[in-house]
C-alpha cells in the first residue's frame, strides 16, 4: 500500500521512516514541511492533520499515523514478507523490539533535543538535555556490549529489526550536539553495520560509506 | 617511549578507522584491508580535517573532506580533484608507532619505526570492553577498590596488578586523555562465563559512575 | 587588533520574517551580547550596554554593525529583481571559525565526498582550471569559469548537468554563489551565506537564496539548501586548528584551492583577522 510522508529533511524521526522505506525498497510520496525556519508544523493546516504538531506524519488512505515507532511497525508489517524486521513469531524477541521502540522515544527527547539546541538554538536547557543524552548513550553502549559478548551484532536476534532503525538516527547524530562516539566502541561498530546495510540512505550529519562505492577511482 | 592503550583489537576490524588520544596527541588509528594497523596525526595536511572521519580503500586511508588518499607510510598518493597529479612528497602525515599486545592497541607519539614498550600484562586475560570516564586515572584506581561487585563485596587488589572480583580476575589498563577524562580497557580471565562477563561489564559502568562522582565532589 | 576590522562590517543577526511585536532575539556578535527587537519595518538592535546599534533590513535579514565607521553593506543586485523567489533558510550554529565556514562555501572539490549524489559523485571528481582574481576596484574576491559535474544541481534540476559556477566574496564573512539555473540557462541562481561571528571559534550561518524557480514548493527549496549546508556542518566542526590559518605553510593547497588561497591572501592583506590564526593576531 502506497503512502504519503510529511517530511522535514533535518528531522531524525522523519529520516527513520525514509531509511526504513529505503531498506525495504518501498516507494512513497513526500510532502515537505517547513519545520524551520517556517514553523509550518504549528500552522492551522498542519495541526488539522496532526493536532500534536509533530513530524513526521504518515498517511495511507484513511489511516494517519503520527508516532514514528508506529510507522516503523506498520511499514515492516505491510512491506516485509520475510518477517525479519518485525519478529512477531517470537514473543521474547517481539517484547525486546518494543522495549527498544520505547527507548527510541527517550532518545528523541534527550539526544534529539540536545541536537536541536546545539544546531538551531532550540529553546531548551542545553546542559540538561545533553547530560540526559550522554546517560542514554552510555546505557545503549552497555546493551550493545552485551550483544558483542554474546556474539551478536544487532539489538535483537541475528537480523536487523525496526528496533535498530528506531534507535539509529539520534545515536548516529549525537556528534551534532557535541557528543562524539569516540568513547563508545560498541556503538561505533553497530552504527557502521547499519550504514553498511544494502539500500542504506544518508541524511545530513550521517555520511555515506565511500569505501563501499564500487564506482570509485574511475 | 611511553605507550598509550587506545582501544581493543576486537573493536577495530579491517577497513575501519578510529580516533585515539595519546599523551595529548590527537591521532587516527586505522586498519587496512589486510589487517595492518597505522597510527597518524589526526589531521589531513590539506585543510586540517580530522582523518578519523575518513574511509579505507584497500591499503590507503582517504580523508572524508576531499577524498585525498594516504598510503600506509602517510604519504599522499591520490588527489581526486586532480586525478593525473603525482602528489608531491611534501604532502605527508606524521606517522607514529603502533602495536597490538594482549588484544589491546598501543600507540606512542614517536617515529613509526621505533619499537614501543608496553607494560607487562598477566597471562590468561582477554579483552572485555573499553569505557571512557570523566575522571582522572587516580580516581579510577581509587574507585575500583570502593565499587562493590556483588552485594557489598568489594574488589580485592591481587598480584601482577590484577583485581579480584569474587571468583573473577580482571585488569584495568588506563589511558588518561586529559585532566578529567580517562579511557579504561578492562581485561578478564579467559575462562570467565558469559554471565560473569555481563556482570563485570555492568560493574565497569558502576566504576565509571563512582569515579565521576568522586571527581565532581573534589572539584 | 583582529576586532578592529571586524567591528566595521555589517552582519545578519535575525530573520526579518521572525520579527514582530513582543518578540526579542538575544544573541552574540563578535563576543558582544546583542538584542534584536522591533518589527520588520522598524528593527532595533541594542548591545550589552543598552546602546542602540544601527539596524537595517536587507536580503530578508536584520543587519547590524558594532563599528562607528562601518563600510557599506555589499549589494546583491538580484535581490531587486521581481521575478525571483527569495528564500531565507534560517540560522545554523556551527562550532567553527566564521572564516572556515566561508572558505568551505567557496570549495567545489568536496562535493563528491560530502554532498554525494547531489552536488557531486565519484568518479567525476576532477576540478578543471578556473579563474580567480582579487578585484581591487570593488575590493572583492571573484572566482569564475568554474564547471563541475552535478547529479542534482538544484531542486529544479531533472538530470545530471555540468553546472557553471561563479563565486564572489564581498566581505570576510559573506559569500555569494552564482550558479547555472536549470529552468533558465541564460540566468544565474544566487545562493549566499551570511555568517554571524559569535566568537573567533563559533558562528551562526544564515543561508539565503534568490532563485528562478516558479514551480518548487517553498518548503522544498528551503530543505534542499538546509540538507546541503548541514552536510558541511560535521566537516566544519572537525577541522584543526579551529581558526583559519593564514600562514601558507600550515596547510597545503592544490590547484583546485585557488579560491581559498586568494581568500586567505585577501584576508591577510586587509587585516581581517577575526577567526584567523596568524602571527600578527
Amino acid at each position: 500500500m502506497s503512502f504519503t510522508l510529511y517530511n522535514y529533511v533535518l528531522s531524525g524521526n522523519c529520516y527513520k521512516i525514509r531509511l526504513m522505506a529505503a531498506l525495504l525498497g518501498v516507494k512513497y510520496d513526500v510532502v515537505g514541511v517547513d519545520f524551520y525556519p517556517g514553523y509550518e508544523h504549528r500552522s492551522e493546516a498542519f495541526l488539522r492533520l496532526n493536532p500534536a504538531g509533530t513530524l513526521p506524519v504518515l498517511q495511507a488512505g484513511d489511516m494517519v499515523l503520527t508516532e514514528t515507532q508506529a510507522m516503523l511497525t506498520w511499514l515492516a508489517a505491510t512491506h516485509d514478507d520475510t518477517g525479519r524486521w518485525l519478529p512477531t513469531q517470537n514473543a521474547t524477541d517481539m517484547a525486546r523490539v518494543c522495549e527498544w521502540l520505547g527507548f527510541a522515544n527517550r532518545l528523541t527527547s534527550s539526544a534529539g533535543l540536545a541536537r536541536l539546541h546545539s544546531m538551531l538554538d532550540w529553546p531548551v536547557d542545553g546542559p540538561t538535555v545533553k547530560a540526559a543524552a550522554l546517560r542514554d548513550l552510555q546505557a545503549f553502549e552497555l546493551a550493545l556490549t552485551d550483544r558483542v559478548l554474546e556474539g551478536g551484532q544487532w539489538l535483537v536476534g541475528d537480523h536487523p529489526t525496526i528496533a535498530d532503525i528506531a534507535c539509529f538516527p539520534y545515536v548516529a547524530l549525537s556528534p551534532d550536539a557535541g557528543l562524539e562516539h569516540d568513547g563508545f566502541p560498541a556503538i561505533r561498530n553497530w552504527l557502521y553495520a547499519v550504514r553498511a546495510l544494502p539500500g542504506f540512505i544518508t541524511m545530513p550529519g550521517i555520511h555515506y560509506l565511500h569505501e563501499l562505492n564500487e564506482a570509485a577511482n574511475g | 617511549m611511553t605507550s598509550y592503550p587506545v582501544g581493543l583489537t576486537r573493536d577495530l576490524a579491517e577497513n575501519r578507522v578510529m580516533r585515539a588520544q595519546a599523551g595529548g596527541v590527537d591521532m587516527v588509528v586505522w586498519r587496512n584491508s589486510k589487517g595492518a594497523l597505522a597510527a597518524w596525526n589526526n589531521r589531513c595536511p590539506h585543510r586540517g580535517m580530522r582523518l578519523s572521519h575518513g574511509f579505507v580503500r584497500g591499503d590507503r586511508l582517504a580523508c572524508l573532506y576531499h577524498g585525498w588518499h594516504y598510503g600506509q607510510n602517510g604519504q599522499c598518493a591520490y588527489v581526486p580533484a586532480h586525478p593525473e597529479l603525482d602528489p608531491p612528497a611534501s604532502i605527508k602525515t606524521q606517522t607514529y608507532a603502533v602495536s597490538e599486545v594482549a588484544g589491546v592497541i598501543w600507540v606512542a607519539p614517536t617515529d613509526a619505526q621505533e619499537a614501543i614498550e608496553t607494560p607487562a600484562i598477566a597471562a590468561g586475560l582477554e579483552p572485555l570492553r573499553s569505557i571512557t570516564a570523566s575522571a582522572s586515572e587516580a580516581a579510577i584506581t581509587t574507585a575500583s577498590l570502593q565499587t562493590a561487585f556483588s552485594g557489598s563485596d568489594l574488589p580485592q587488589a591481587g598480584a601482577n596488578g590484577l583485581l579480584h572480583l569474587g571468583e573473577r580476575q580482571i585488569a584495568l589498563i588506563c589511558n588518561q586523555i586529559d585532566a578529567t577524562s580517562t579511557q579504561v580497557h578492562v581485561l578478564i580471565d579467559a575462562s570467565a562465563a558469559l554471565s560473569d562477563r555481563r556482570a563485570v561489564s555492568r560493574w565497569c559502568d558502576a566504576l565509571r559512575r563512582a569515579a565521576e562522582t568522586m571527581t565532581e565532589e573534589s572539584a | 587588533m583582529s576586532l578592529d576590522y571586524a567591528r566595521n562590517d555589517w552582519y545578519a543577526v535575525a530573520l526579518a520574517g521572525h520579527m514582530g511585536p513582543g518578540i526579542t532575539r538575544n544573541t552574540q556578535l563578535l563576543g558582544t551580547p546583542i538584542r534584536i527587537s522591533g518589527t520588520a519595518d522598524a528593527p532595533r538592535v541594542t548591545d550589552d550596554t543598552g546602546a542602540e546599534r544601527p539596524a537595517v533590513i536587507r536580503y530578508d535579514h536584520v543587519w547590524t554593525t558594532l563599528g562607528d565607521t562601518p563600510r557599506p553593506l555589499f549589494d546583491i543586485t538580484e535581490a531587486d529583481e521581481p521575478d525571483r523567489r527569495f528564500v531565507p533558510c534560517g540560522a545554523v550554529r556551527v562550532r567553527c571559525s566564521p572564516l572556515r565556514a566561508v572558505e568551505n562555501f567557496l570549495d567545489i572539490a568536496h562535493f563528491p565526498f560530502v554532498h554525494t549524489d547531489i552536488l557531486g559523485a565519484e568518479p567525476h571528481t576532477e576540478v578543471a582550471p578556473y579563474k580567480v582574481e582579487i578585484r581591487d576596484d570593488v575590493d572583492e574576491v571573484w572566482a569564475t569559469q568554474i564547471g563541475f559535474y552535478q547529479p542534482q544541481a538544484a531542486k529544479s534540476a531533472t538530470e545530471a548537468i555540468t553546472t557553471q559556477y561563479e563565486y564572489r566574496v564581498p566581505a570576510p564573512t559573506s559569500a555569494v554563489l552564482y550558479k547555472t539555473c536549470p529552468p533558465r540557462p541564460e540566468a544565474w541562481d544566487v545562493i549566499a551565506i551570511f555568517v554571524q561571528p559569535v566568537s573567533p571559534e563559533e558562528c551562526i550561518v544564515w543561508p539565503w537564496m534568490a532563485l528562478i524557480d516558479e514551480t518548487s514548493h517553498f518548503a522544498d527549496l528551503v530543505q534542499f539548501q538546509q540538507e546541503i549546508f548541514l552536510q558541511d556542518r560535521s566537516i566544519l566542526e572537525n577541522q584543526l586548528p579551529v581558526r583559519l590559518p593564514l600562514d601558507p605553510r600550515m596547510e597545503i593547497p592544490t590547484r583546485s584551492d585557488m579560491t581559498s588561497v586568494a581568500y586567505r591572501r585577501w584576508l591577510k592583506k586587509k587585516g581581517a583577522f577575526y577567526g584567523a590564526l596568524t602571527e600578527a593576531a
